[in-house]
C-alpha cells in the first residue's frame, strides 16, 4: 500500500516531470530533468523532503553541486535509469532497490550521494566500498574532499540534530538555553 | 639580501599574540616608539579567507583556519619548507602511521619522547589566542602556593592578591562576560563592587542536564568526598552583548578554532588598537633569530630574517635596536630564540639563561576526555563550545596526593571525542561502527535514517578534565641538532613525560567522570587509547601491581613553564615583572613564566600578568 505523505507526493511530482524527458542529445531541458530526478532519488536516500532538499526559492543551488559531484561516476547513468524505473514506488522503496538490489556499484554512489547532502564531503564510492570489505583499514572511511564552503554549511546532519553546522549558526545570542524547534520543522517530514 | 636597521625605538616585542599585543598597546598609548616582530603572516582586512580555509578543511583543527597550511598536496606540510612552522593536532599518532609524531617531515616538534607533548600553537598576527576557546577564568588562590600549602613544587613570587586587580584590568580589556556572583568559590575574591564589563553567558541545555545530577554526586576514592558539587557558568571572553564594536555571540559552536562573526575575543582586537596608536609599527613574515647581548651584559639588538612566501626564500636580514626588549613567543618558540642566541660563545647555553632554566619544566593540563549518550536529548552542537564547568574540585588537600582537575562541560555533541557528527552519520549510512553507535552495522536510509541520526546526536555529550602538570625539570625545549625549519634555524625539540602526581589526578578524572555518567544515568562510551598511542599511559603504575588500565589524554593547547619568574635568579629565569634576572632590559612575557600550570586556563592570567609588566615597563624603563 503507498502512503500518501508530504514527502513521497513531492517526490512524486518531481519524478513526473523528469520521467518525461525525451532520449536523444543532451540539451539543458534534459539536464534539469537528470537534476529533478537526483533530487527526488537524493530525497527517498536521505529521507529529506525534495521540498527541503531543493526549495522552491533556492539561491544557494547546492544540488548543482552535488549533482556535479556525483555525475563523474560511471554508475550516475544506472542510478538514474534505476530511478526512473522505479519511480512510482513509496521513497523506501525507491531507496531500498537502489541500496540493495543494484549491485555495488550503484549502491556506493547512493551511499556517496547521501553523504554529499548530510555532511557537504564527497567520499568516493570506491573509498565507502573499500572500508565495508573484510580488508577494511581501520578507522572513519576519509572524505575525499569538502564539496564547496557552501556544501559545509548545507549539511543536513546538523539540522537533523536540531542544530547548525559549526561555524554557521543563523540564530540569536542565548538561543542554546532552550530546546531547539522540532525535527519536523528542520526535515519537513 | 639587503641587510635593515631599524634604531631608535623605546621598545622591541617579539611576538603579536595576546602578551605582545597587551604590551604594544598600553606602551604605544603611553606614545612609547615600539616595533613588533612578528614570524607569521600579515593581519588580513577580514576574517573571510581564515574562514574559507576553515569551511573547506576536511580535518576541522585549530590549526585549520590559519597559516602556513597544514596539508600541501595532500600531505601534512613538511616543516623543513615552511619558514615559521608551527605544530598541528594531526601529528600525535602512533609510529608510522599517518601524522606519525616522531616523523620531522610530518611533525614541527622533535618529540624525543617517551611521552608526545600534545599541545599546539600558532605563528601568526594574533598568535595561538585566535583558536582559542575564550574561557577566562582567574586562578585559585592556592594555585599561586602549591609549596606553602601543600610542600608540593615552587610557590609564584607572587599571590592572588598581588594579581587581583589586573584580573579586573584583564577582563575589561579582552572583554569578559560573567557573574560576580557565581565566581566566588574557593577564596576568589574580587574588589569591592566589582562587576565583569558584560553579564554571564547563558547556560546550555547540556549544562543544566549535567547540573541536575550534583545533588546525588559522590565521587570515592579521590579526596572529593566532601566536595559540594555544582555547576558554574563559565567566564568567557565572547561577547553578550556588543563589545569593542564586535557583535554578540550566536552560538556558532565554533569558537575553536574562529568564532565568524567576532563574537569571541582574539588579539587581533588588542593588535589592531596598538597599531592605532600611531607609535607601533608591526612587521610580519619576520622572524627573530638571533638576540644579542653586549659586554656589559645588556641586550644590545636582535636580528631577525624576513621573507615574503611561507615556502620563499628569506627577502632580507635586519637588526633592531630599542631600550627594552620583549619577547612575547610562547613556551616553545621563545626559549627557542634564547637558546639560539649563543653570542659567538659569548652566551654559550643562550641568553638570560646563566642557571641553565631555560626551556625546564615544560607543561600543560593533559586533558582526561570522557564521553556519554544521555538518557534524553540534551541538544548538543548548539551555542559556544563551553558554557559550563564544574570548578569547586579544583582546590584541596589532594593535591598533596595528585593533579587538581577543572571540568569543562562540552556543547559540542561527541566532535571532540569521536569527530562527530561526521563519524556517526558514515557509520549509519556506510554500516560501520567507529563511533560505537552502530553495533549491529546497519547501513540506514530514509525515515530511519533520520530518526537514528537525530537520537544520537541529540543525545551526545562530554566532559573534559584539564589536569594540573607537576613542573619536572625533565621535561624541556631544547634545540634539535639536526632538523631545521626553512630558514636553517633549528626546530624546537621537545622531551616530555607525565608524573606519577599527574597521571595519578588523570586517573582521578577519570574515576570521577565515571561517577558523574552513573549519576546522570548516561551510558559511558569512552574508549580506551591503542597501546601504541604517543598520548596514553598505563595506570596503575608498574610496581603497584593489580589491573591496568591505558589512558589517554589530549593537550589543551596551554604551552606553559620554560622560562619560570621566581624570587631569585637561583630559582628562576625571571622576576615576578617577568624581567630577566640575567639582563635588565629584557622581559620574556607569557605562560612560559608561570612556576606552576594552576587549575585554570592561562589567557587571562597571562593578560593580567602583561598588563602588570607593561605598567612597570612604563615606570622603570621608559618613564
Amino acid at each position: 500500500m503507498t502512503i500518501f505523505t508530504r514527502r513521497n507526493v513531492l517526490a512524486g511530482a518531481a519524478v513526473a516531470a523528469a520521467t518525461a524527458a525525451h532520449p536523444g542529445t543532451a540539451t539543458a531541458a534534459d539536464e534539469t530533468k537528470d537534476l529533478d530526478a537526483f533530487v527526488a532519488l537524493s530525497s527517498a536516500l536521505t529521507g529529506i523532503a525534495a521540498a527541503m532538499l531543493a526549495p522552491a526559492v533556492d539561491p544557494v543551488q547546492i544540488k548543482k553541486q552535488y549533482f556535479d559531484a556525483a555525475k563523474s561516476s560511471p554508475s550516475f547513468d544506472r542510478l538514474l535509469q534505476i530511478f526512473r524505473d522505479n519511480a512510482t514506488k513509496p521513497p523506501e522503496a525507491i531507496a531500498d532497490v537502489i541500496l540493495n538490489q543494484s549491485g555495488s556499484d550503484v549502491r556506493y554512489l547512493g551511499r556517496s550521494i547521501m553523504l554529499a547532502w548530510y555532511l557537504g564531503a564527497w567520499y568516493k564510492p570506491e573509498t565507502l566500498a573499500q572500508y565495508n570489505s573484510p580488508k577494511a583499514p581501520a578507522g572513519s572511511p576519509p572524505a575525499d574532499r569538502v564539496i564547496s564552503p557552501a556544501a559545509y554549511t548545507q549539511g543536513w546532519t546538523w539540522r537533523v540534530a536540531q542544530a547548525h553546522p559549526m561555524g554557521y549558526s543563523e540564530l540569536r545570542f542565548g538561543y542554546w538555553s532552550e530546546p531547539p524547534l522540532p525535527l519536523v520543522d528542520f526535515t519537513g517530514a | 639580501m639587503c641587510a635593515e636597521r631599524v634604531n631608535d625605538l623605546d621598545a622591541v616585542i617579539v611576538g603579536s599574540g595576546i602578551a605582545g599585543a597587551l604590551i604594544a598597546k598600553v606602551l604605544g598609548n603611553a606614545g612609547k616608539k615600539v616595533l613588533m616582530l612578528e614570524a607569521g603572516a600579515a593581519m588580513p582586512a577580514d576574517i573571510n579567507g581564515y574562514m574559507n580555509r576553515f569551511l573547506n578543511a576536511t580535518a576541522k583543527v585549530p590549526e585549520s583556519p590559519y597559516t602556513p597550511e597544514v596539508f600541501t598536496n595532500g600531505k601534512l606540510t613538511d616543516y623543513s619548507k615552511v619558514n615559521a612552522g608551527r605544530p598541528t593536532v594531526l601529528s600525535l599518532n602512533g609510529k608510522g602511521q599517518f601524522g606519525d609524531w616522531q616523523d620531522p617531515r610530518q611533525s614541527y616538534l622533535i618529540q624525543k619522547g617517551p611521552l608526545a607533548f600534545a599541545s599546539t600553537y600558532e605563528r601568526i598576527n594574533g598568535g595561538t589566542v585566535r583558536h582559542w576557546l575564550g574561557t577566562s577564568l582567574r586562578f585559585v588562590p592556592s594555585d599561586f602556593e602549591m609549596s606553602t600549602r601543600f610542600g608540593r613544587f615552587v610557590d609564584w613570587p607572587i599571590k592572588y592578591q598581588h594579581l587581583e586587580s589586573w584580573y579586573g584590568e584583564a577582563e575589561k580589556e579582552i572583554g569578559v562576560s560573567a557573574d560576580v556572583a557565581d565566581q566566588g568559590y574557593l577564596g576568589i575574591e574580587f574588589a569591592p563592587g566589582y562587576a565583569y564589563p558584560m553579564p554571564k553567558i547563558p547556560l546550555s541545555m547540556v549544562d543544566m542536564a549535567v547540573e541536575k545530577a550534583m545533588a546525588s554526586l559522590h565521587v570515592p576514592g579521590v579526596g572529593l568526598d566532601d566536595v559540594r558539587w555544582a555547576v558554574a557558568s563559565t567566564p568567557a571572553a565572547r561577547n553578550s552583548q556588543p563589545y569593542q564594536a564586535r557583535r554578540v555571540c550566536a552560538g556558532n559552536t565554533n569558537c575553536i578554532p574562529i568564532s565568524p562573526i567576532q563574537a569571541k575575543y582574539d588579539p587581533s582586537v588588542t593588535l589592531a588598537e596598538a597599531l592605532r596608536s600611531g607609535s607601533v609599527r608591526i612587521m610580519y613574515q619576520s622572524v627573530a633569530s638571533k638576540v644579542r647581548v653586549d659586554a656589559q651584559g645588556r641586550i644590545a639588538g636582535i636580528d631577525y630574517i624576513r621573507y615574503e612566501r611561507d615556502d620563499g626564500p628569506p627577502m632580507a636580514t635586519g637588526h633592531v635596536t630599542a631600550k627594552v626588549y620583549i619577547l612575547a613567543g610562547n613556551a616553545i618558540e621563545t626559549p627557542r630564540l634564547l637558546l639560539m642566541s649563543t653570542n659567538d660563545g659569548r652566551t654559550p647555553h643562550g641568553v638570560a639563561n646563566r642557571r641553565g632554566l631555560v626551556g625546564k619544566h615544560l607543561m600543560d593540563h593533559p586533558l582526561y576526555l570522557a564521553w556519554a549518550l544521555m538518557p534524553d536529548p540534551v541538544w548538543g552542537y548548539r551555542g559556544p563550545l563551553s558554557t559550563a564547568g564544574i570548578e569547586i574540585c579544583r582546590d584541596g588537600e589532594f593535591r598533596r596526593d595528585r593533579g587538581a582537575f577543572r571540568i569543562e562541560i562540552g556543547n559540542e555533541g561527541w566532535n571532540f571525542s569521536s569527530g562527530d557528527p561526521d563519524t556517526t552519520t558514515v557509520d549509519l549510512i556506510n554500516g560501520l561502527n567507529v563511533g560505537q553507535l552502530n553495533g549491529d552495522r546497519k547501513a540506514l536510509f530514509g525515515a530511519e535514517l533520520v530518526k537514528q541520526i537525530n537520537d544520537k546526536l541529540s543525545r551526545q555529550f562530554r566532559l573534559g578534565f584539564l589536569v594540573e602538570q607537576s613542573p619536572d625539570d625533565t621535561n624541556t625545549v631544547t634545540l634539535s641538532d639536526r632538523v631545521k625549519d626553512h630558514l636553517g634555524l633549528p626546530r624546537p625539540q621537545i622531551s616530555y613525560n607525565l608524573s606519577d602526581y599527574t597521571k595519578a589526578g588523570l586517573a582521578a578524572a577519570k574515576t570521577t567522570a565515571t561517577a558523574i555518567f552513573k549519576s546522570l544515568n548516561a551510558q559511558e562510551f569512552t574508549k580506551a587509547p591503542d597501546a601504541d598511542d604517543p598520548t596514553s599511559f598505563e595506570w596503575p603504575p608498574q610496581q603497584a601491581g593489580g589491573p591496568k588500565s591505558r589512558l589517554k589524554y589530549y593537550g589543551a593547547g596551554h604551552v606553559v613553564g620554560t622560562y619560570r619568574m621566581g624570587t631569585s635568579e637561583q630559582n628562576s629565569v625571571v622576576n615576578d615583572q617577568q624581567r630577566s634576572w640575567d639582563h635588565r632590559n629584557l622581559y620574556l612575557v607569557g605562560s612560559g613564566t608561570f612556576p606552576t600550570v594552576a587549575t585554570a586556563n592561562p589567557t587571562l592570567t597571562i593578560a593580567a600578568l602583561c598588563l602588570r609588566t607593561a605598567d612597570a615597563i612604563l615606570k622603570q624603563d621608559l618613564g
